[in-house]
C-alpha cells in the first residue's frame, strides 16, 4: 500500500528530473548491449554468408562484405554436397516439413485430448496417470534410442518418415499433455457439467466448447513442438534413412563435407535456411499468441 | 414439472461417507432448499440428483421414475451453477439454444423458444453478446434462461446468487421467487445463505455432516428447530444460547437467570425439564424475544422483566441490537431504537419465553419436543 502511494506521488507531483533521464539512458544502454550480444552471432552468420570465400580467408569476421554475393545461398539450397549426394539441402528441407507437420498436428491433438480428460473427466487414477506421463518430460533423448530402434523395427517403420513422426509424437505427447492439462485446470468443471446436462457428449463438448477457448495454449504448444521437432538432430540422425533425413542432419553433413577449402559462406547460408522456419513460426505465431491470450475470455 | 423422491441415498468416497442416508421427498411444483455449512454434502446431493455423480446406495426418483442409473442428459433436468458456466465462445442466443440443439430441436422452434425465454427474463437486447461482455446480473439471467429454454421437469440451482453483490442478490432473489410462482416449476436450490433459504423455500432441508438435520417449512424450522445446530444456523442475528440452571419453584421447573439480580424464568413445557432439575441446560431464545419493556405484554404468562447491563449497542435503523451478558454468556437483544440504552448503563429488558427452546448442553439434543 505504502509502495503504491509513493509511486503515484512521484508520478503526479514531480517533474522528470536529471536523474530520471540518466537512469532512462542507462536502461536503454543496457537493453541495446544485451540485444546486440544476442544478435551478434546471427549478424556474423548473415554477413559471412554474403561474402565470397576469398574475403572470408582474410579473417575480417565483423567487417561488412566488400560486395554482396548471393551465390552461396543458391549453392546451399540446391547444389552443395552433403556426403555423397550434391543436391543442396532443399530435399532435406522438404523432408523436415514432412516430419514436422504431421508430428506437430498429431502430438498437439493427442495432448489436447489427454489434457481434457485428465482435467475435466477425472477417472480413478487419473492423477497417477498424469504423474506417470510427466515422467516422460524428464527422460533424456539418449535413453530411448535403443528401445525405440527396436520398437520401430518391430513396427516395420524403421528409417522411414512415418517412423520419425511416430518417435516425435511419442516423445512430444508428455509435453503437450502437460501444457493442455495445466491450461484446462483453469476451466471451471461446471462448464462440462452444464454441457452434459444440455445433452452434449464427450467429443461434442471437446469440439464445441473446450477447443474454441483453447487458442492460446494451442499456439504455445505448436510453437514448442515445431521448434523441438524441427531442431531435433539426435532422433533424425539415429532413426532416418538415407533419403528421409531431416534438414538438421543434412546441415551437419554439409558442414562436414568439404573438397579443398572450407566454404564458410555456404555453411552459414545453409544454417540460416535451416533456421528460417522456426524463426517464421515465432514471428508469425507470436502475434496470434498475444492475441489469443487477450481474447481468451475463459474467466467470465 | 415433476415430484422428486430421494430414497436413502448414500455416497462414499473410499472410507469417507459424504451422504449418510438422505431421505427427502418433494411434491411437483415445490421449492426445496438445501442449506448447510460448506462440506455438509449439499452439493454432492445436488450432483447426485443431476446424475453428475453416482450414488453408492439408495434410489432417486423423478416423476415416479427411477433415474438412479440414468445419464444426466436423460433425466430431463436443468441446472444453474454458481459460476453460471456459460459457454464463453458462444453468444447469449447460442448459449440458450445449445441444449435444444443437442436434443435435435429444429432451428425455427429453437428461435421461438429463445425469444420466449429472452422476453421472460428481459434479456432480448443481449442475445448477440458473448458472456464476457455481460455484467454479473446479466450472466445470472442468461444462466437461468438456458435452464428455462428446455422446459425440464426439474430445476436445480447450485448457489446461483453467491457471486452477486448484496443489492443484486436481493433483487434476483425476488425475481426467482416470482418466476417460481409464475411457472410453478419444481426446484431444488442449494445455498449456504440462511436468509435466502428462509425467503425462497416452500420447505427447507438443513444439512450437516451428510445428514438432513431437519426438513420443514421455513417457519417450522425457525420456531421449532430440531437441535442446537439447526437453531444456531437459521436466523440472523443467531439465536441466543444461554447456559441456565434448572431450578424447581413450587414443583415446577424454572430457569435461573442471573444478571445484576437473579430471576427465574418460566418455560412453556416445564415437564420436559423434570429430569434436569439442578443441572445446567442451554436455553435458546431469539433476539426479538428479548426487548424493551412493552406495556401491552406486561402481565402475560412467560414474560419476565429484569435488569441487564448494556455492553454495546448496534443501531440498525429499524431496530437497535443491544449486546448484554446474562449467566456469563453474551446475548443479543432487539429493541426499539427510541429506547434509551447507553453502553455501561443498567436498563430494564423484557424476556418473553413463550417461544423459548431448551437443548442438552453436551449433545445439543432438543429437550422439549
Amino acid at each position: 500500500m505504502s509502495n503504491l502511494n509513493s509511486t503515484s506521488k512521484n508520478a503526479v507531483g514531480r517533474k522528470t528530473s536529471g536523474l530520471d533521464k540518466l537512469l532512462r539512458v542507462a536502461l536503454y544502454t543496457v537493453l541495446i548491449v544485451v540485444a546486440a550480444f544476442y544478435l551478434m552471432p546471427f549478424i556474423v552468420m548473415l554477413i559471412t554468408s554474403l561474402k565470397d570465400v576469398e574475403e572470408i580467408r582474410t579473417g575480417t569476421l565483423l567487417s561488412l562484405p566488400a560486395s554482396l554475393h548471393f551465390d552461396s545461398w543458391s549453392k546451399a539450397w540446391s547444389s552443395a554436397c552433403t556426403g555423397s549426394s550434391c543436391g543442396g539441402i532443399s530435399p532435406y528441407f522438404m523432408n523436415s516439413f514432412q516430419i514436422v507437420l504431421p508430428a506437430v498436428a498429431i502430438s498437439t491433438l493427442v495432448g489436447a485430448i489427454n489434457g481434457y480428460v485428465i482435467s475435466l473427466w477425472k477417472f480413478r487414477g487419473s492423477d497417477f496417470f498424469f504423474a506417470a506421463m510427466l515422467v516422460g518430460c524428464f527422460i533424456p533423448f539418449q535413453v530411448i534410442l535403443l528401445p525405440m530402434a527396436q520398437t520401430l523395427g518391430w513396427l516395420g517403420i524403421a528409417n522411414t518418415t512415418s517412423g520419425l513422426v511416430f518417435v516425435h509424437v511419442v516423445y512430444g505427447v508428455a509435453f503437450t499433455t502437460l501444457f493442455f492439462r495445466n491450461f484446462y485446470q483453469s476451466i471451471p468443471g461446471e462448464l462440462v457439467k452444464a454441457a452434459r446436462l444440455d445433452g452434449a457428449g464427450f467429443f461434442t463438448i471437446f469440439y464445441r466448447i473446450i477447443l474454441p477457448v483453447s487458442t492460446p495454449i494451442i499456439v504455445v504448444t505448436v510453437i514448442w513442438q515445431f521448434t523441438q521437432i524441427w531442431n531435433d538432430f539426435l532422433f533424425g540422425v539415429a532413426f532416418s534413412g538415407f533419403d528421409t533425413q531431416p534438414v538438421t542432419v543434412a546441415l551437419n553433413n554439409l558442414v562436414n563435407t568439404s573438397f579443398g577449402g572450407k566454404e564458410y559462406n555456404v555453411d552459414m547460408a545453409a544454417a540460416i535456411i535451416a533456421a528460417l522456419p522456426t524463426l517464421a513460426v515465432y514471428v508469425f505465431a507470436g502475434k496470434y499468441f498475444v492475441r489469443g491470450l487477450t481474447a481468451g475470455a475463459v474467466k467470465g | 414439472m415433476a415430484n422428486l423422491v430421494i430414497d436413502n441415498v448414500k455416497k462414499r468416497y473410499g472410507e469417507t461417507e459424504i451422504l449418510k442416508g438422505i431421505n427427502i421427498s418433494i411434491k411437483a411444483g415445490e421449492f426445496l432448499i438445501l442449506v448447510g455449512p460448506s462440506g455438509c454434502g449439499k452439493s454432492t446431493l445436488m450432483n447426485s440428483i443431476a446424475g453428475l455423480e453416482d450414488v453408492t446406495e439408495g434410489r432417486i426418483l423423478i416423476a415416479d421414475k427411477d433415474v438412479t442409473y440414468t445419464s444426466p442428459k436423460d433425466r430431463d433436468i436443468a441446472m444453474v451453477f454458481q459460476s453460471y458456466a456459460l459457454y464463453p465462445n458462444m453468444t447469449v442466443e447460442q448459449n440458450i439454444s445449445f441444449g435444444l440443439e443437442m436434443r435435435k430441436v429444429p432451428k425455427e422452434e429453437r428461435d421461438v423458444e429463445v425469444q420466449r425465454v429472452a422476453e421472460l427474463l428481459q434479456i432480448s437486447h443481449l442475445l448477440d453478446r458473448k458472456p464476457a461482455q455481460l455484467s454479473g446480473g446479466q450472466r445470472q439471467r442468461v444462466a437461468m434462461g438456458r435452464a428455462l429454454a428446455r422446459r425440464p421437469q426439474l430445476y436445480l440451482f447450485d448457489e446461483p446468487l453467491s457471486n452477486l453483490d448484496a443489492k443484486l442478490r436481493v433483487e434476483m432473489r425476488t425475481e426467482i421467487k416470482k418466476l417460481h410462482k409464475k411457472l410453478g416449476t419444481t426446484i431444488v436450490y442449494v445455498t449456504h445463505d440462511q436468509i435466502e433459504a428462509m425467503t425462497l423455500a416452500d420447505r427447507i432441508a438443513v444439512m450437516k455432516d451428510g445428514q438432513v438435520q431437519q426438513l420443514g417449512t421455513p417457519q417450522e424450522i425457525y420456531d421449532n428447530p430440531a437441535n442446537l445446530f439447526v437453531a444456531g444456523f437459521m436466523g440472523s442475528p443467531a439465536m441466543n444460547f444461554i447456559p441456565t440452571k434448572v431450578v424447581e419453584q413450587g414443583g415446577v421447573p424454572m430457569l435461573e437467570l442471573a444478571t445484576s439480580t437473579t430471576v427465574a424464568l418460566p418455560f412453556p413445557k416445564p415437564e420436559s425439564l423434570k429430569d434436569y432439575v439442578g443441572k445446567t441446560i442451554l436455553l435458546g431464545l431469539r433476539p426479538e424475544m428479548i426487548t424493551e419493556p412493552q406495556p401491552h405484554k406486561e402481565g402475560q404468562p412467560f414474560v419476565t422483566t429484569t435488569d441487564v447491563e448494556v455492553e454495546v449497542t448496534e443501531p440498525m435503523g429499524a431496530d437497535t441490537m443491544i449486546l448484554t451478558r446474562v449467566n456469563d454468556a453474551e446475548i443479543n437483544c432487539r429493541s426499539n431504537p427510541m429506547y434509551p440504552a447507553d453502553a455501561g448503563s443498567i436498563i430494564k429488558m423484557m424476556f418473553d419465553t413463550s417461544k423459548a427452546v431448551a437443548f442438552d448442553k453436551e449433545s445439543g439434543r432438543r429437550l422439549d419436543l
